[in-house]
């Protein structure tokens, strides 16, 4: 039974193989450990009861009992009897654990400490899963259904965190998965008996039959032709950029040149790789936010566009003329397709082809059958108002006799919240109170976290789940915050276009990672004025709102300091990104936000691919022969050291990479003569190099090698243009000659070994040999047969 | 003719022999024995080879494909005396070796020498003598001396014995022993002549015997210069040592129950020597070696019951060898 006992082997070790990918989830590698004890638990027991020859049914329930065993002895807490035998209040105890393992798992983002409950669940799903595995493995021999629990386990981790866990992480799995395939059907395949190779010869059973050569290239191909396709694809071709959900996922397949106009209160963000977008040049020293689309619509899911009106022509917008600064900005366009124009502020003076009006309730460009993909780059001024605190704090909201307040204050009714927004709001009185309140109840001081996956909470309305989850990006953090403000009965809509970007020399470049929503908030006076509610962490080149403040209370995550009316604080070299503000550091509680900010980065692709350096490791293996065989050759034929016997030996060499077979019965001449059959344009000169090996062997006054070196290179190029392009790709890759000289090293020690054990056997046997019965003896007569 | 003072070193050769006009030389013998044989040159080179290494050529085939043909061509085209023998049951070992007789003149035993005492010795079909007459002319083959009464004559040089035999079994036939066998350097067949060569075979007989025409290109003198010159032919190191793996795998050879001996070993390096000179080399290959392997090597086999009940002959078991032997005993190079 020593092959099921290999196959139990192989069926743990596979899985152990498997969960690498877990790595990603966890903190530490402390886990490891009682999840190998688990895997070796459960297929000790099976190895057991099987070993005792009982059947697959007591098998299973020596695993399932191993398994509780562990977990009791574990997590039993006293509850156990002797420790490892569970109590009924063992299962109870269970049962809590159980519960904070998912309230854990509910709660905390990756990567989370292996300990209590989540690490129970952990234990309970690799035991059941292990218990499975080896079922299909080594009790029905079906591995390839093993496949199944091997992808399960590759599952939990890519689902839960999909950042975290990079496509390499499934090398390992798949590998452990065609060792299983691999190890059962050498298994199967030797239980006939012998193995033979296509010519019927006996072959050891670890040596690959010829169809396996077969599969052996073709899965090279696969996995070449895969990886080609993997780099190749993402940045060539638009149809599988179209594929992969851009930044805001909405629904619509506008690709990474367009946003969608949505705010959604739930979903995921995947983040594909970033694309240049839009370079702008302005001599604005921070410039504000791109707006793009204004979304008014409120629905239960979230913010929509209202329709765009056709209003006056963009170019009626005169230059703006107010007393505070007045830039210019020109929008180089790299990659944006949308039917409107991003801008700053309140624009005017626009230089930009093609037709573009302005929707009169929102102030959105929008192109009257244009598009920015037909726009090169444009140019236009602006005004960037900054209201400050004080103004605001006087000011009023707008006033329900306004034509816009119905649209801008509409919203669905879900009464939680409206409690929720009473209780918060209780002491309001003026709009920019409530507007704080908001906004710092959606602070990260408050809990809030950014998140690129909302998660479900079970709640009616997706925005209860946000505020309840505290988890998500900046559409629902935009969305929640017009909600909870229109609730409050101030008008509030959502923005979206794309955040500051970072700056490039004079100029600020803009990625599809920069595309954002926001929040405006109508004050009479000073109009809409924009807030920023997502956690800047998560968003690069995130601006804070200065103005979201009371004069007195600075506790809010005020990552950069510049973009303000102040000159003093906004020195032109100011650096945009969040990280890197100089006060950032200083008065914001880190809670966790640059660790966010640091997984952001490497979800965004920006970090060190260890797998890059594999493929480089293996494509170094690949040209290794080839370069190992040009260095023989070249010191072979090196003028200094030429003689007819080096050329000779790499004339030999050529032979056995290009497959003519040369006995070495054949005198040189007659392996000269061979080789001219094999390259008949060589022929002269594979006789000139027999001849000159013949001499210098054999002839007192030796040879001449001139003109050798030139011989041989004939010779090469001869056997290489008849070769079969098969045959000489492999001579370039893969020459026989290096793997025969390996191989005949090989021999020649396993010989000198042979040899050596040989005659230490024959002393032994010669020490311990003893007279023995013989009939030859002298003292005895040999009786003839009758 | 004097027999007692023979001469047993050639008398100051002049000059030694270059490799070009040792080429010239034997070329000149092969071109004149071809004349006669036609088609079959490599035969002939061997049996010149043959000739120059000192040693005794056995030529055995089936009636009529030249055999004796060859060896009078051979003998002829070499200007030195010529003898020959037709062996037959009754042929008595003196009449091989000579016999003393009384001169009733000089009241005294006078040695009447024999066939033996030529350059070159032509015994036609050697086994339809009896084995004491064969014995005879063996002994003087190895010894080239005669002892009759007491007193050792020795023989002429160079000296050669040309022996011919049919190989098909015949009624009064006695066939060489292996130990006389072994003498013989070489064993040779001439083999049937191709179409073409048989038909230009019957042009040229139309009108004479070419054999009547051949007139001698080289003289004993020169015989001598020549065998002096092919044994200063280099033999590296690696040669010898593929020759003795040579011979020692005929030892080893399963299908073989008696391997070649030492003096085959010897005798196949020495017509290697020659062979090499003869295509103008002072230095031996084991291209030479091997084209005379089977011819040296196979008559002095005898092989294992169960190989003759098979069908295999000695030819085919040396030929094996050669195919399996390394020419350089280290692996890796050939």
């Amino acid at each position: 039974m020593s092959g099921q006992r290999h196959a139990t082997m192989v069926a743990a070790a596979t899985l152990a193989l498997t969960l690498t990918p877990l790595i990603g989830i966890f903190e530490g590698v402390g886990w490891t450990v009682p999840v190998l004890f688990t895997i070796t638990v459960i297929a000790t027991a099976a190895s057991l009861m099987r070993a005792a020859g009982r059947g697959q049914g007591l098998q299973t329930v020596a695993m399932c009992a191993g398994l509780l065993v562990v977990l009791t002895a574990g997590f039993g807490d006293g509850t156990a009897f002797l420790f490892i035998i569970p109590m009924p209040g063992t299962f109870e105890h269970f049962g809590a654990l159980a519960d904070e393992g998912v309230a854990g798992i509910v709660r905390e983002a990756p990567p989370v400490a292996a300990e209590g409950g989540i690490l129970f669940l952990t234990l309970l799903g690799i035991g059941l899963v292990a218990i499975l595995h080896d079922m299909f493995v080594v009790g029905l021999r079906t591995p390839a259904l093993a496949g199944l629990t091997l992808l399960t386990m590759y599952l939990v981790p890519v689902s839960v965190a999909p950042d975290a866990t990079a496509w390499f992480w499934f090398i390992l799995p798949a590998v452990s998965y065609l060792w299983l395939l691999a190890d059962d059907n050498l298994r199967r395949v030797s239980a006939f008996g012998h193995r033979f190779t296509g010519t019927g010869q006996l072959v050891s059973q670890r040596f690959p039959s010829p169809l396996a050569r077969t599969a052996r290239w073709s899965a090279l191909g696969f996995i070449v032709v895969t990886l080609m396709s993997l780099t190749v694809v993402p940045t060539n071709t638009s149809g599988f950029i179209d594929r992969v959900a851009e930044d805001f996922e909405g629904g619509g397949d506008v690709g990474l040149g367009d946003v969608n106009p949505w705010a959604q209160l739930s979903g995921s963000l995947i983040r594909p790789e970033e694309v240049d977008v839009l370079r702008v040049s302005t001599d604005d020293p921070s410039p504000p936010y791109l707006r793009m689309h204004v979304l008014d619509e409120l629905d239960s899911d979230g913010f929509g566009p209202n329709d765009y009106e056709e209003g006056e022509s963009v170019d009626s917008l005169d230059p703006p003329d107010s007393p505070g600064a007045v830039f210019t900005a020109e929008v180089e366009n790299l990659a944006l397709r949308a039917p409107v124009a991003p801008f700053y502020g309140s624009p005017g003076g626009f230089d930009i082809d093609g037709d573009w009006t302005v929707d009169e309730d929102t102030g959105v460009i929008v192109g009257d059958g244009a598009d920015m993909g037909d726009v090169d780059s444009y140019s236009f001024s602006y005004v960037d108002q900054e209201p400050d605190a004080e103004t605001l704090a006087n000011a009023d909201g707008m006033p329900p006799s306004d034509e816009r307040w119905e649209a801008n204050t509409a919203h669905p009714d879900v009464p939680e919240l409206s409690a929720l927004v009473d209780d918060l709001l209780g002491g309001a009185g003026t709009v920019h109170e409530k507007v704080l309140a908001v906004y710092q109840h959606l602070s990260i001081s408050n809990g809030f976290r950014y998140s690129l996956q909302t998660t479900d909470a079970g709640n009616d309305e997706a925005i209860l789940d946000f505020l309840q989850t505290q988890e998500g990006y900046c559409q629902q953090y935009a969305a929640a915050m017009a909600w909870m403000l229109r609730e409050a009965d101030v008008a509030a809509r959502v923005v979206i276009g794309m955040s500051q970007g970072t700056r490039d020399g004079d100029e600020w470049v803009l990625t599809s990672h920069d595309y954002h929503a926001w929040v405006e908030v109508y004050y009479d006076g000073p109009g809409w004025v924009m807030y920023d509610p997502t956690p800047a962490a998560g968003v690069p080149g995130a601006l804070a709102n200065p103005w979201a403040t009371e004069p007195e209370v600075e506790d809010e995550p005020t990552l950069e300091p510049g973009a303000t009316a102040e000159p003093s604080e906004a020195p032109g070299d100011a650096t945009p990104s969040a990280e890197e503000g100089p006060s950032a550091g200083a008065e914001q509680p880190t809670d966790g936000t640059s660790a966010q900010a640091a997984d952001d980065a490497t979800g965004g692709g920006a970090g060190f691919n260890p797998a890059w350096l594999l493929l480089l490791v293996v494509a170094a293996l690949l040209f290794l022969p080839a370069l190992l065989r040009g260095l023989l050759r070249r010191r072979r034929l090196d003028p200094s050291r030429l003689t007819a016997a080096t050329a000779w030996d790499e004339v030999l060499d050529l032979a056995l990479d290009y497959g003519v077979g040369l006995s070495d019965s054949l005198t040189p001449r007659q392996a000269a003569g061979v080789l001219g059959q094999a390259a008949p344009g060589a022929r002269e000169a594979a006789t000139v190099l027999g001849s000159a090996m013949a001499r210098h062997r054999y002839s007192p006054s030796g040879a001449d090698p001139t003109g050798l070196a030139d011989a041989v290179r004939d010779l090469h190029s001869e056997l290489d243009k008849n070769a079969e392009p098969r045959r000489r790709y492999r001579a370039m890759f893969w020459p026989a000659s290096l793997l025969a000289k390996a191989s005949a090293r090989q021999a020649e020690q396993s010989a000198r070994l042979a040899r050596r054990s040989a005659r230490a056997t024959d002393r032994v046997r010669s020490a311990v040999r003893r007279p023995r019965r013989s009939n030859s003896r002298e003292n005895r007569s040999v009786t003839g047969r009758p | 003719m004097t027999f007692e003072s023979s001469p047993g070193q050639p008398p100051q050769s002049p000059a030694p022999l270059s490799p070009q006009e040792f080429k010239a030389t034997a070329e000149g013998i092969l071109t004149n024995v071809e004349w006669v044989i036609e088609g079959k040159s490599h035969t002939i080179k061997l049996a010149i080879a043959v000739m120059l290494a000192e040693g005794h050529l056995l030529l055995e085939d089936v009636p009529g494909v030249g055999k004796t043909q060859l060896a009078k061509a051979l003998a002829r085209s070499v200007d030195c005396s010529v003898r020959r023998i037709q062996f037959t049951p009754d042929l008595l070992p003196s009449d091989v070796t000579g016999v003393s007789i009384f001169d009733p003149e000089k009241r005294d035993f006078v040695f009447k020498p024999g066939a033996i005492f030529g350059n070159l010795i032509l015994g036609d079909e050697i086994n339809r003598a009896s084995p004491k007459t064969q014995a005879a002319l063996l002994e003087c083959m190895e010894e080239r001396q005669v002892t009759v009464d007491g007193n050792t004559y020795k023989l002429r040089s160079p000296f050669m014995v040309i022996a011919t035999q049919n190989p098909v079994e015949m009624e009064g036939t006695y066939p060489l022993p292996e130990a006389q066998r072994d003498r013989f350097a070489a064993r040779l067949a001439i083999g049937y002549p191709d179409v073409n060569a048989e038909l230009a075979l019957l042009d040229r007989r139309e009108e004479y015997n070419p054999l009547d025409a051949l007139r001698p290109v080289a003289d004993a003198e020169m015989i001598v210069r020549m065998i002096a010159a092919a044994r200063a032919v280099h033999l590296a190191p690696e040669l010898k040592r593929y020759v003795v793996d040579l011979v020692a795998a005929t030892r080893t050879n399963p299908q073989v129950r008696l391997g070649a001996s030492p003096r085959a070993t010897l005798q196949l390096l020495r017509c290697t020597q020659v062979l090499a000179a003869m295509d103008g080399r002072d230095f031996a290959l084991p291209d030479d070696v091997q084209q005379l392997a089977v011819p040296v090597l196979a008559h002095r086999l005898i092989p294992t019951t169960e190989t003759t009940m098979g069908g295999g002959d000695t030819k085919a078991i040396v030929s094996d060898i050669l195919r399996h032997v390394p020419v350089v005993s280290h692996p890796g190079r050939y």
